[in-house]
């Protein structure tokens, strides 16, 4: 078919115009198919150690639904030793074996270090049993015997240069277990980062959890021939009463493992997935401009094809087939580079500490479907309206000059429609900061982003008309008439450069309005920091992993010298009713009296030391005018494995504020009384203040006191500031490279539009050389063209995206935001960086244009 | 071996005065070996200063390419060319675009102007480029003279074919280039068009002292010239000092079948 037959050549003849749009496809298909992947893998690696590790049936203690340990008391949930006998008599089991799991440990070498892994993976202790031997073979020295021995993974041996008969202190809830290692095994399949230590069964039942007659489970093996199912059946006979106990085959064991970390990989999908749709809603621009300017550039082509005989329909069809090829190149090419960016992906995370193997790369079918499909689909969609401006072109169009395209002036009903939308969206915008509710007040934040959004890109050329001649008068008139030759051209097609800006504006405003939130946060936490914060230090766990402080280290830290007082801050579970008859779980604060001095908090009735009294407590002012609660009133606490209590309100604390909003408080001693000791749980984090005039040595004390438990950390404010400060700074991070996909997206767009323009321009360039300009002179004007749209670009971008902050800000101050802060050296730097991504953009462009023949570039038609 | 050196006809003041451009056994040559196609084959020609000179011949004799070569936009494969005293052959990109800007101007056939300046910016531009300022008195003269002076705000294409060529010559003009190299510069305007702009440049060479050098096919433009010389096969094969129209279509048709008999 001659449609298809002149499509091909024209994509062929213009390969080198096509390849960069290609590499938008290509990347934006990339991240998409990377993040498949990557995932895919991720969870075929947690399935295969998943269905290794879990036993045929496995017998473990029922909890109630909504959480599967007791809060923070730092023992895993058990059951008797007594069940074993019963499991092991059940119809077709082969063996019952009790086992001891827990996840709160932290395991250390002779120099205190930590030997957990510092991707997130949990450190686990054990008891060494056959049923490890499932995924796991002893691949040297032996395995745990007597209290002194411990064996090692070998991932983590390796990691830390550990062998047979070095010594290593695990540190649990019910003490320290010094042991030297006796055996190293490791793991038949990828162990994605766990650490994970066994001792022999007596020494893992005292000290993981606390009692020599309990196990955390039961594994059972079946006979050969036994289904899973019949045998969860039958031990759950032979065990009697299993209204305790929760019976899971092996598959439902391995689906409730993986359902555990199924949300954490769901997260990452759908936020690395939301970059990519990002990064190719850039890629349409770029896709856009290239077929308007190839349709502009072939205009006399067309023309007279139309002349010769071609429909309308025809012309139209055969850009469509062009976009359709780039679309099926990119896309294919993107599968690829996809699964090559899914396997950097994983090296990465293994320098972070999180093994993943190429061997369990998966590629399922639908991966290169949807990156096809999406592939395709964008762009054959993008190519759509400059198809369809092809098929408009007239016959007549051959006969005339080619000369420049049209003018392309941005029409009035294009303007009056981005005015709504944006007015509109600005309208949504100041009404989220005025909402009371923040539900209400997110849902018009979306809408006005999306509005602003799609109205600045549809005002676009109306703003690069304006926005060129300010900055043409501000800065470019400093080049001459070198600048004004750069001006004229960046305005000589508005819709052009309007889009190519967009595209760089997209990117922009996402980081420009995050960084405002980002800084926002930090002003406001060290505001309320300063405000509210009367303790001196903050001891917690490293890494916020918000593991509960053992013990041991709460004494450490107590014990240390030069501290005026040390508080203790306990998060208490309970069911409470209050006067009026309604009840709702909650969490008490329980906390040492001094806690009031440490974190300040203002009272709206009642007296805040009163609440750490006996058998009293204190509500905040949002719970209080909800159930009618006053000063005096009797609230009933039922402790969760505990007793019931009637406490006295003796303080209503007001709620303005961002530390323990919310928060009940009542003393530790008035916990104590009706929780069991062993089932009160941990401090969640301790405060301490240094006694007078002694901060230094204070400091220094508690991180001496805490040097053998490097889980944990002090800070002191100015410490724990710029903590906070990393940490967002790191989110931040984080986003930037994601959005970064972006940005590269539209500085190929950048180049893009001036490669072709330079093309476009090629009897002008000639023209211009032939009477006198320099190669110097033309590559600046170059230069200059691309900065200012560059510069263009960044201006909406970042104002659009500072508008968006300050108006999240307002709305999350209902959130306790309370501090708007513009971070200007990072607008700044985005500002100057989008001026030097304008030169970069020209490199190539520039060099091409100054390299011309002149003679040839005249004679070009 | 050909030669179309002039005998100075404002003899007297030396011949430095007299000629304003020279080519001495320039040749231009595409391709190797087979295919070695000589565009200029060893020509010598003195550009009289202050004359109006036309270069004539058919499609393919080397007219174009003479022009290039003494505009500095080409270059040659051997041989001299001499722009005043400059020796141009050999300079580099950068001092060969300065002598462009400040020494020679352009007409071109077509596509003459920067569709993004309107008349009176391109009409300066290469004086805008080298960071001179144009002499105002000068300006008004040659705008007064192309007769644009109520035109000058518009763009290109708002002007018709006749005063966007008229726009080129002030352009060529305003810079006061020690000479001008018109392309055709009538090539594509009708022929009232094209006197008027034909007519323009004689004025500057008598009025101004103008040297000018044009390429043109057509007798009724060469008829404006002091002196046109007939270029074929590369070489120049003939020249004729203030002719008319009909005298270059006789000398024209005579070429014509000269080359078809022999």
């Amino acid at each position: 078919m001659t449609v298809w037959k002149t499509s091909r050549r024209n994509f062929l003849a213009h390969k080198g115009r096509m390849a960069l749009s290609a590499v938008a496809v290509l990347l934006s298909v990339a991240f998409v198919c990377g993040t498949l992947v990557f995932t895919d893998t991720m969870n075929t690696t947690f399935d295969k150690l998943f269905a290794v590790t879990a036993a045929d049936v496995t017998v473990s203690r029922k909890t109630s639904g909504d959480d599967d340990r007791l809060p923070g008391n730092g023992r895993p949930v058990t059951i008797p030793a007594s069940a074993v006998g019963k499991a092991a008599k059940a119809t077709g089991a082969k063996s019952a074996e009790g086992a001891v799991s827990s996840m709160s440990v932290t395991v250390v070498d002779s120099h205190d270090k930590n030997m957990g892994s510092t991707s997130g993976a949990p450190t686990i202790a054990g008891n060494w049993t056959r049923n490890d031997l499932r995924s796991m073979e002893i691949s040297s020295g032996h395995g745990p015997r007597g209290p002194t021995e411990v064996m090692v993974d070998a991932d983590t041996a390796e990691k830390h240069h550990l062998k047979l008969g070095d010594e290593l202190r695990t540190i649990t809830a019910n003490g320290d277990i010094k042991a030297r290692i006796s055996g190293i095994a490791t793991f038949k399949v990828t162990n994605p980062g766990a650490a994970v230590v066994y001792f022999d069964t007596a020494t893992a039942q005292t000290k993981l959890l606390g009692r020599p007659d309990v196990f955390s489970l039961i594994s059972v093996t079946a006979e050969a021939g036994v289904a899973d199912e019949q045998l969860k059946k039958n031990v759950a006979a032979a065990l009697g009463d299993t209204s305790a106990y929760k019976l899971q085959t092996q598959k439902q064991a391995a689906a409730a493992n993986k359902d555990s970390m199924g949300s954490f990989l769901d997260v990452m999908k759908y936020a690395m997935l939301g970059f990519a749709g990002i990064a190719l809603l850039v890629g349409i621009f770029l896709i856009v401009n290239t077929f308007s300017m190839l349709v502009a550039q072939r205009t006399r082509e067309i023309g007279l094809m139309r002349a010769i005989g071609s429909s309308r329909k025809q012309v139209n069809r055969s850009v469509l087939i062009e976009a359709l090829f780039l679309g099926v190149v990119g896309s294919l090419l993107g599968v690829g580079a996809g699964v090559g960016l899914a396997v950097g992906l994983m090296k990465l995370m293994g320098a972070m500490g999180m093994e993943l193997s190429t061997d369990d790369l998966t590629v399922a079918w639908t991966t290169p479907v949807v990156g096809l499909v999406l592939g395709i689909v964008v762009t054959v969609v993008a190519a759509y309206f400059p198809a369809r401006r092809a098929g408009k072109i007239s016959p007549m169009a051959a006969l005339r000059e080619a000369g420049t395209p049209a003018d392309g002036r941005a029409g009035r009903v294009r303007a009056a429609i981005g005015l709504v939308l944006t007015l509109g969206g600005g309208a949504a915008l100041l009404a989220a900061t005025r909402a009371d509710e923040s539900s209400e007040g997110s849902l018009l934040l979306g809408v006005g982003v999306l509005l602003t959004l799609i109205g600045f890109i549809v005002i676009g050329p109306l703003l690069a008309g304006l926005v060129v001649r300010v900055l043409s008068a501000v800065m470019l008139r400093m080049f001459g008439p070198v600048g004004r030759l750069a001006e004229r051209n960046a305005l000589r097609n508005p819709r052009r450069t309007g889009a190519t800006g967009a595209a760089l504006m997209v990117g922009l405003a996402l980081v420009a309005c995050l960084s405002v939130v980002g800084s926002s946060m930090v002003a406001s936490a060290t505001e309320e920091l300063d405000k509210s914060v009367g303790a001196d230090f903050i001891v917690q766990p490293a890494g916020g992993d918000g593991a509960p402080i053992v013990d041991q280290a709460a004494k450490a830290v107590e014990a240390a010298g030069d501290i005026e007082h040390v508080t203790s801050y306990k998060s208490v579970s309970a069911s409470l009713t209050a006067p009026d008859g309604t009840t709702a779980k909650d969490a008490l604060v329980a906390a040492d009296p001094t806690y009031k001095d440490d974190v300040r908090r203002e009272t709206v009735s009642g007296d805040l030391s009163e609440a750490y009294g006996k058998d009293a407590m204190s509500v905040g002012d949002t719970y209080a005018t909800e159930h009618h609660v006053k000063v005096g009133d009797r609230i009933t606490v039922a402790f969760k494995g505990g007793e019931t209590a009637k406490l006295k309100v003796a303080a209503i604390t007001s709620d303005d504020v961002n530390i323990d909003k919310g928060a009940m408080y009542t003393s530790i001693t008035t916990a104590a009384r009706y929780v069991p000791a062993d089932t009160l749980p941990q401090n969640m984090i301790m405060f301490a203040k240094a006694a007078d005039g002694k901060e230094k040595e204070a400091y220094a004390a508690l991180k001496s006191a805490l040097a053998k438990y490097p889980q944990y950390e002090v800070k002191n404010q100015a410490d724990f500031k710029q903590q906070l400060k990393d940490q967002i700074g790191q989110l931040l991070n984080i986003v930037y490279g994601l959005l970064a996909l972006a940005i590269i997206v539209a500085v190929l767009g950048v180049v893009n539009t001036l490669a072709l323009s330079v093309v476009e321009r090629t009897r002008e360039i000639g023209l211009m050389r032939a009477i006198g300009l320099s190669r110097r002179q033309l590559r600046r004007m170059i230069r200059l063209e691309s900065v200012v749209i560059a510069v263009f670009g960044a201006l909406l971008g970042l104002g659009l995206g500072m508008g968006w902050g300050t108006a999240a800000q307002k709305l999350l101050a209902l959130e306790g935001l309370g501090v708007l802060e513009i971070p200007w050296p990072t607008i700044l730097t985005v500002f100057v960086a989008s001026a030097f991504v304008g030169l970069f953009a020209a490199l190539v462009p520039a060099f091409r244009a100054g390299r011309m023949n002149v003679l040839n570039a005249i004679a070009t038609d | 071996m050909t030669t179309a050196v002039a005998t100075p006809r404002h003899g007297g003041t030396g011949r430095n005065a007299a000629v304003a451009a020279r080519a001495r056994q320039v040749v231009k040559a595409y391709g190797a070996g087979e295919t070695r196609v000589v565009a200029l084959d060893h020509v010598d020609v003195d550009i009289a200063r202050g004359q109006f000179t036309a270069i004539m011949g058919p499609s393919g004799s080397g007219k174009s390419t003479l022009m290039h070569c003494l505009a500095g936009l080409d270059t040659v494969s051997s041989g001299q060319i001499f722009l005043d005293e400059t020796e141009i052959t050999g300079l580099k990109d950068k001092k060969l675009t300065q002598l462009r800007r400040d020494r020679i101007g352009f007409i071109f056939q077509a596509f003459n102007l920067l569709p993004t300046l309107n008349a009176l910016e391109n009409i300066t531009l290469p004086m805008d480029i080298a960071g001179r300022r144009p002499d105002a008195a000068w300006l008004r003269q040659v705008v007064e003279t192309v007769g644009l002076a109520e035109r000058l705000k518009h763009r290109p294409t708002e002007l018709s074919g006749g005063q966007q060529q008229r726009v080129a010559v002030a352009r060529a003009l305003a810079a006061r280039p020690e000479i001008i190299f018109g392309d055709e510069p009538t090539g594509n305007l009708d022929s009232r068009a094209g006197a008027e702009v034909l007519s323009f440049l004689r004025r500057s060479v008598d009025e101004l002292g103008q040297t000018i050098v044009m390429v043109t096919h057509d007798p009724v433009a060469a008829s404006y010239a002091d002196r046109v010389l007939y270029l074929a096969d590369g070489r120049i094969v003939d020249e004729m000092h203030s002719p008319t129209a009909d005298q270059v279509l006789d000398r024209m048709k005579d070429f014509d079948s000269r080359g078809r008999t022999s």
